[in-house]
């Protein structure tokens, strides 16, 4: 029976039917994937290091940027069924709404 | 001396804002991620020209296209002029109490 929380697409890219040692299509955007990640950690530190102001700003559109392709490189991945999600159970999202939203006594703005 | 750092506002700073020089520590962080988009791109054009999917391929392509963008990007600040920036700089107290020392030892 299949998951009723599952959310993914078919496999619809052309991956080989054996899987070798050989890097496929999924391996290669999986890889792209991962090299925007650590690009997006790293010039983080790299704008919050930066010293003045045009330097600052073109580090932040290459973070803008870099952190989109990254946006893109996932949605292929979703598109072509390489990548799936699960929803959360209704009551887990329930009983988290009930212990947080009680936390509004501890709210300093009213 | 003390009177006249006092009389001179908050506003007034000698240099209001980090002037358009190259740090050391900018020069540091520019050659680390010069270094990180030069592997990226070389990779993503390798992996563009091993895949099979056209979608992939046009993905892994303008991936690539736009680290060499920003790889010209970030190179274009390593051709900062420091010297002429650096001689448009006002001596600041710190600096001038720095070298006073060493008049009075000679």
């Amino acid at each position: 029976m299949p998951n009723q929380n599952q959310i993914a697409n078919p496999q619809s890219g052309q991956l080989p039917q054996v899987k070798g040692p050989q890097m496929n299509d999924r391996d290669y955007l999986n890889d792209c994937l991962a090299t925007c990640k650590y690009l997006t950690d790293n010039f983080n530190i790299a704008v919050r290091e930066a010293s003045h102001q045009q330097l600052y700003d073109d580090m932040v559109q290459i973070l803008n940027e870099t952190h989109q392709s990254a946006r893109d490189a996932f949605n292929l991945m979703f598109q072509k069924g390489w990548y799936k999600l699960e929803a959360a159970e209704q009551q887990q999202l329930q009983q988290a709404y009930q212990q947080f939203s009680g936390y509004s006594t501890q709210f300093p703005y009213h | 001396m003390p009177s006249i750092l006092s009389s001179k506002p908050f506003t007034q700073a000698p240099i209001p804002e980090p002037p358009k020089v190259i740090t050391t520590k900018d020069l540091s962080y520019l050659k680390d991620a010069l270094s990180w988009e030069l592997i990226a791109f070389k990779k993503l054009h390798a992996f563009a020209q091993q895949a099979t999917d056209p979608q992939v391929k046009q993905c892994l392509e303008q991936q690539g296209q736009m680290h060499q963008r920003h790889y010209q990007k970030l190179l274009s600040h390593l051709q900062n002029n420091n010297t002429a920036v650096m001689a448009t700089i006002p001596q600041t107290q710190s600096q001038q109490q720095q070298s006073q020392p060493q008049h009075q030892m000679q």
